[in-house]
């Protein structure tokens, strides 16, 4: 009863999102294990540790700067911060160049998100920005900081790309200009180190279909794992990625007994930005505690 | 304003689910919900919003924006950061803030102690560096949350001490002088505190017209719950977004405002109501109904002076509680557990149960999480700033660090290392750990001997599987120094614990609490890193050593345990009553521990701040007599029991001991309360 009661609770407090749910396609037992069990698990993830961060530090701050675009700051405000780093300062101009969003006619929400409710369990998209247009459209942008360029079948093959459309088609009720049809919607992938070569998907009523029978399948096994689990036990294993490439990304390795040093990951995409707040938080500062 | 109402009562009385039921009903009128946002004081008091969006019927769309005026401080200065940089007179205000916790601003604030200390300025009171850095960040957040300048600090507690003694008036101008120059180091450098994140959000961001014009198009609705928890510097928010707002909602709580040492103004607070179309009263439903209520209204008369008789509720109240008395500590452990073993075994889940203590010191905290798990029942504790020093598994890391670094000189003792070496290496006990370390340490050069020499009946009796283990360490280790100058400390944490230590065969392999702990220690280690060595360093081992020496002094690495975490587990809650109260839950059945120990009457002992005289409600000019102490002690134990009682729905089990941990005899107020309660001929003490 206990174990139903944890697992109960879990679920409802529980937030899937794109990135927890590619977890789980990757890795299931990497998604209990961040999720579900919410185990740190303090190896490094990835090397060099110390580029990465800059790397990552680097998409922060333009996804940043563009944030302060769209709410209007001007741009003689902004500019100097993206000087003396030559490679968000190429970024910036990019993003400056940008055209076909800059004409884009439509009222701009900057960093938002929708939550729906799919298969009794919540599921949320993170969006940079969304242009909802007048003539009933909407386009979701999203920035990758990349320092390559993957194929188009990759960016094909993630959840993200199922998942932002998907919400939005069917969250998007109480949006200004009323709910959006999912054939109206575009995907728009935009790499300010490949500015001329975007990834664009156009969304239909069959691809929602397609995607809310996977994403419904996708949590209904998710569910199931968790109905064996307490069913076993709480701390019954999940199955392991067959791929045991992927294991040499990933911070559980030694947990797994799948390896003991970190791959290096410089030039090779790894969407590692594990998404902590799909656990009941809130962006807050700290305080002096008691 | 198109409606706003104030919703005034005690715990109990339906207000948050009134405020969910407002939210709700804005949803269904069409209202976007990125229109709304909820304003608490903690984020755990965030809770019950997020989970009413949980349930089924909540209708999809944005996510509410559940957030503390910290949280919304923060968002707004890192977003408009290049509008008031220049004018708050940051001195590159073309560069990023950086954001400081509370560990990484005691960091800043140890570098400019040190002369004060030498100075023998403190030596009139007996205070530890650790404690002037604390509270002087205290005294910057009371003059943040309450509009003070540092002047006005300075002037209020020097004004409140009046002619006690003349060697305190120095001490509060050292401590508030410190702060000054910790603002100015922050401000030379793009550092921003907590404190600093408060006051530039009111007196510069809330003052430019485009986060004016920004707020008013993001936010129409308000709901601010337990407003009664808040600081002054809120009420003075609610007021600058009110007549842009299409609707609010304010809710208060008029039994608690725990977090007056926080700067929480409640009786402030209350005057919001003057802002409001509609003010509601609500009682609680079916008062003095349950023995529960009774025993609540019983309590709240007592601490309010009345005698017995007077109070007269309609149940005995005493039917809430159970008493069981001990001669000494260790009994009155065994006591609890025992009651706590037989609610389990009747079918009350361990999560229904909080023991609550005024303080929670480790040795209790130890014990009591021992004799659970040996009786089978799991228990969390929750500290919020328990320092991570103190976990055998840090203490292992710790200790492996400095063997990592022979060149820092810091050799730790024989028992360290064979504690470390217990811990990680899987098959070792403690009586091989230390004869493994007595043979290989060398406590001189803090070095690390090859188990290959040693001979080999001793090698056997300490097992040839140790000492495979041992050597693969300490060949990482010896190879770790060529890394060395080029990792930075949480680097060095995260590659011994992933490539060694939690290898098969190691002991932190499958030892899920130790990877907790360590990635406290490894996150506190990146923070330590980003926030003090943002452009990185030549070589690394120099501020890899200050690390190391922060975490021992106990200015770095507290662990925070995520509310998320302390819900999900279905376990015994043990934590200090004020960290109960602020979690906002109720349970079924609460053990309130050594009832005798007049801890749970006295405040934390603060020579250098003080939170009744740094609160806005408090006259400037007002000397704080024995009189104010004895009514602010009666009023704090009086909302601290109330609130307990009210969020408990079964029983309140109190636990006596007559001699307290360090074995005096305990008659402390709170036990005299409720003598007097139980036992109305009783004579009747001063409270």
């Amino acid at each position: 009863m206990a174990v139903e009661r944890t697992r109960t609770a879990w679920l409802s407090q529980f937030v899937f999102s794109q990135s927890s749910l590619q977890d789980f396609a990757d890795c299931e037992r990497r998604f209990q294990l961040r999720y579900v069990e919410a185990q740190p698990w303090p190896a490094v993830q990835s090397e060099p540790l110390l580029e990465r961060e800059l790397h990552a530090e680097r998409g922060d701050r333009f996804h940043r700067l563009v944030h302060r675009h769209q709410v209007g700051i001007e741009l003689s405000e902004l500019a100097p911060y993206a000087a003396g780093d030559p490679d968000l300062a190429a970024w910036w101009d990019a993003y400056l160049s940008f055209v076909d969003l800059h004409r884009l006619p439509g009222q701009r929400l900057p960093e938002f998100s929708l939550v729906t409710e799919l298969e009794g369990v919540r599921l949320v998209a993170k969006y940079d920005l969304l242009v909802l247009e007048p003539a009933g459209g909407a386009v979701i942008f999203d920035w990758k900081t990349y320092h390559t360029r993957p194929p188009r079948a990759w960016f094909e093959s993630r959840l993200q790309t199922r998942v932002y459309p998907y919400v939005l088609a069917r969250a998007g009720r109480n949006l200004p200009g009323g709910p959006r049809d999912a054939s109206s919607i575009r995907m728009l992938y935009w790499l300010p180190a490949f500015p001329a070569d975007p990834v664009e998907f156009v969304y239909s009523q069959d691809r929602f279909e397609q995607d809310e029978a996977a994403l419904s399948a996708l949590l209904s096994q998710i569910r199931q794992r968790l109905a064996v689990t307490s069913s076993t036990a709480i701390t019954a294993t999940w199955p392991l990625t067959p791929d045991e490439r992927r294991c040499r990304f990933c911070e559980y390795r030694s947990l797994c007994a799948r390896g003991d040093v970190a791959g290096i990951a410089v030039d090779e995409v790894i969407d590692s930005d594990f998404d902590s707040s799909s656990l009941l938080g809130l962006s807050d500062v700290e305080e002096v505690g008691f | 304003m198109n409606r706003s109402r104030f919703i005034e009562g005690p715990a109990g009385s339906g207000k948050t689910t009134a405020a969910i039921e407002h939210v709700h009903a804005l949803l269904r009128d069409g209202v976007p919900a990125e229109q709304i946002l909820i304003l608490v004081p903690a984020r755990s008091l965030g809770t019950p919003f997020q989970r009413a969006q949980a349930t089924p019927d909540w209708p999809p769309g944005a996510p509410l924006d559940v957030v503390t005026l910290g949280g919304l401080a923060r968002r707004g200065i890192e977003l408009f950061w290049p509008l008031i940089a220049r004018r708050a007179g940051f001195r590159d205000p073309l560069r990023e803030p950086r954001f400081l916790t509370l560990e990484t601003a005691q960091y800043y604030m140890n570098r400019l102690v040190a002369e004060q200390i030498r100075s023998g300025v403190y030596d009139s009171i007996s205070v530890r560096r650790s404690q002037i850095i604390r509270q002087t960040l205290d005294n910057l957040a009371k003059a943040a949350v309450n509009g003070f300048t540092l002047e006005e600090v300075e002037a209020r507690l020097i004004t409140a001490w009046g002619d006690r003694h003349s060697s305190r008036p120095p001490v509060y101008r050292a401590s508030v002088d410190l702060a000054r120059r910790f603002r100015a180091l922050c401000q030379e450098n793009n550092l921003l505190d907590f404190s600093y994140q408060i006051d530039l959000y009111a007196r510069h961001l809330l003052r430019e017209p485009q986060y004016r014009a920004w707020f008013a198009g993001q936010y129409r609705h308000l709901v601010a719950d337990n407003l009664e928890e808040n600081v002054p510097v809120v009420a003075d928010f609610i007021r600058w977004a009110w007549d842009a707002l299409d609707t609010a909602l304010l809710v208060y709580d008029r039994d608690a405002g725990y977090r007056v040492f926080l700067g929480a103004d409640p009786s402030g607070m209350a005057e919001l109501a003057d802002l409001c179309q509609e003010v509601e009263h609500r009682e609680p439903a079916g008062v003095s109904e349950t023995p529960l209520n009774a025993l609540s209204s019983t309590l709240a008369a007592l601490l309010d002076g009345a005698r017995v008789d007077e109070s007269e509720p309609s149940i005995e109240p005493g039917l809430a509680l159970s008493v069981q008395t001990h001669r000494f500590f260790p009994q009155m452990v065994d006591g609890v557990v025992d009651e706590i073993a037989a609610l389990v075994e009747a079918g009350t889940p361990p999560g229904e149960i909080a023991v609550l203590a005024p303080l929670l010191g480790d040795s209790l905290r130890f014990e009591l999480i021992d004799r659970l798990e040996e009786r089978g029942i799991r228990a969390v504790s929750h500290r919020p700033s328990r320092a991570l020093r103190d976990e055998p598994a840090a203490r292992a890391m710790l200790t492996l660090m400095t063997l990592a670094y022979p060149d820092w000189g810091i050799h730790p003792p024989v028992l360290d290392v064979a504690d470390a070496l217990q811990q990680v290496i899987e098959p070792l006990d403690p009586i091989r750990a230390w004869l493994l370390a007595q043979i290989v340490y060398r406590p001189g050069s803090g070095s690390l001997g090859s188990f290959d020499v040693i001979k080999p009946g001793m090698q056997e009796r300490i097992s040839y599987r140790s000492g495979e283990q041992y050597e693969r360490l300490r060949s990482w280790l010896l190879a770790f120094s060529e890394d060395a100058p080029t990792s930075p400390p949480d680097h060095f944490l995260s590659r011994l614990f992933g490539e060694v230590l939690s290898q098969p065969g190691f002991g932190f392999h499958a030892d899920l609490e130790a990877g907790r702990v360590i990635a406290e220690l490894v996150e506190s280690a990146r923070k330590f890193r980003q926030v003090l060595h943002p452009d990185g360093a030549d070589d690394w081992r120099e501020p890899t050593r200050e690390y190391y020496t922060l975490v021992q002094e106990g200015l770095l690495a507290a662990q925070y345990l995520s509310s998320w975490q302390m819900e999900q587990q279905d376990a015994v809650f043990l934590a200090p009553a004020y960290t109960f109260l602020m979690r906002n839950r109720v349970v079924d059945h609460q053990f309130w521990l050594d009832v005798g120990s007049s801890v749970w009457w006295e405040r934390l002992e603060q020579p250098l701040t003080h939170p009744y005289v740094l609160a806005r409600s408090y006259p400037a000019d007002q000397i704080w007599t024995d009189d104010l102490e004895f009514y602010a002690r009666r009023d704090a134990l009086r909302r601290l029991v109330l609130g307990l009682v009210r969020r408990c729905r079964e029983r309140v089990h109190l636990a006596v001991c007559n001699l307290g941990e360090s074995g005096y005899e305990q008659r402390g107020p709170l036990l005299q309360i409720i003598q007097r309660l139980l036992q109305p001929q009783a004579s009747e003490g001063d409270v």
